[in-house]
């Protein structure tokens, strides 16, 4: 049997990587694949238990990356690897990428998250979704009705208000991906849904076709 | 750091939790002193016990969960307590993790790499016994033997003595190996708690 493929989408919250993931879902289902989703702080292990507790950990760096990594552990232990081994396309909605920029815009060494991170697969495609600091923080307030300080790395960057403090943090966060990770592929998500989506599904074609 | 830090190791049943407690009794009369054990984060530890229960964990998540759990002490209360000054005694530090895991069949490099942000202890205490000794001492204490004592995940087919005889000597071996690398101080966990609380004390009394 052929084995499937894991892809990983990337990137900020805000930046589009759950609506493009459920979207290339559906555009591969419709290609006849089996397709599983997965992501950042989906477990039944500690994914809501992560939810709950963040607020109280803003300052508990490594142990907040630890969880992530558990959290994406205990996904990929318990169906991801045997669902690709048996054919399955996976999509992660955030994987090892966004986390490692997560833990590295707060001073996380690296090295040691690459360690870490060792214990999990490659992905065998993976995008980065990148937007402009006002479409992302648009896009978060459309979703939630305002900025959260939380969400806006707050506990990296005060710099005056909600807005600029998230500006100046979705523009590290991102400065950061892009600088770490130049050879990986990246879509700006900025243009209209029909655009992104094509680009998305044409360079997962490309790959798949490899 | 300004403080100072002991750890605690050996297998279930050395007595050294009872030996960490006395130990921070008695530091606990001249100085600030904070005793960490193991498995025991506020938000994590019940995760733990609920899914080792409900057998949910590979052999990697239980090594990442119970890092978590570490991290969450270590963040939380070792590293900012260490700052200020305080002893801080760890019933169980990285090594059980070491030994636990590399039982579980997980890499030990990379439990290694995992564990590389803890700091060193200023002293190791290993309190060496043999399985049977341990195994003697808790049956002794209470009727059962806990499914984590005796390795249950990794040998269901064991009986429970069998199972702790086993997966014990597992541990010692580990902590036997790394003993030296780690500068363990390693006391015979054989005599009484007395004598072995004194050796203890004697061994610190210049670090303070």
């Amino acid at each position: 049997m052929n084995k499937g493929k894991l892809i990983s989408i990337e990137g900020i919250d805000g930046s589009g990587r759950t609506i493009h993931s459920q979207d290339l879902k559906r555009y591969l289902e419709g290609q006849g694949y089996g397709v599983l989703a997965f992501g950042l702080q989906m477990s039944r292990l500690i994914g809501e238990r992560i939810t709950k507790m963040k607020k109280d950990m803003i300052f508990r760096r490594r142990t907040l990356f630890l969880s992530y990594v558990t959290d994406l552990a205990d996904q990929m232990e318990l169906s991801i690897r045997y669902g690709v081994e048996s054919g399955f396309m996976a999509i992660a909605d955030g994987y090892t990428l966004s986390l490692k920029t997560w833990g590295a815009t707060r001073g996380l060494e690296d090295s040691w998250m690459s360690d870490v991170l060792s214990i999990l697969p490659e992905p065998d495609i993976r995008v980065v979704l990148v937007s402009s600091p006002e479409e992302i923080m648009r896009r978060l307030i459309s979703k939630r009705g305002f900025l959260d300080p939380l969400e806006a790395g707050m506990d990296v960057l005060t710099k005056g208000d909600v807005y600029e403090s998230y500006r100046n943090y979705i523009n590290v966060f991102q400065n950061t991906i892009k600088t770490s990770f130049p050879k990986e592929k990246q879509i700006t998500t900025d243009n209209n849904f029909e655009d992104v989506r094509l680009e998305l599904i044409r360079y997962v074609e490309s790959k798949l076709e490899a | 750091m300004k403080g100072k830090l002991f750890a605690f190791e050996g297998m279930d049943g050395s007595g050294k939790s009872s030996q960490s407690a006395l130990l921070r009794d008695w530091i606990a009369q001249s100085r600030d002193v904070h005793l960490t054990e193991w498995n025991s984060s506020e938000w994590v530890h019940d995760i733990i016990k609920e899914s080792k229960k409900k057998e949910l964990l590979t052999p990697i998540t239980f090594s990442l969960i119970h890092a978590t759990d570490f991290c969450d002490r270590y963040e939380k209360f070792v590293l900012p307590l260490m700052r200020i000054g305080y002893v801080v005694i760890a019933d169980r530090y990285i090594y059980t993790a070491y030994a636990r895991d590399k039982a579980r069949g997980v890499d030990s490099k990379w439990i290694k790499q995992l564990y590389s942000f803890a700091a060193k202890p200023d002293i190791t205490f290993y309190i060496r016994v043999k399985p049977e000794v341990a195994y003697n001492r808790i049956k002794s204490q209470r009727q059962q033997i806990n499914p984590q004592e005796s390795g249950h995940d990794i040998f269901p087919e064991l009986d429970q003595k069998n199972g702790f005889l086993k997966y014990q000597s597992m541990i010692l071996e580990t902590y036997d190996e790394i003993a030296e690398e780690n500068n363990f101080v390693i006391i015979d966990g054989t005599r009484t708690p007395r004598e072995v609380q004194m050796e203890i004390r004697s061994s610190i009394r210049g670090i303070l």
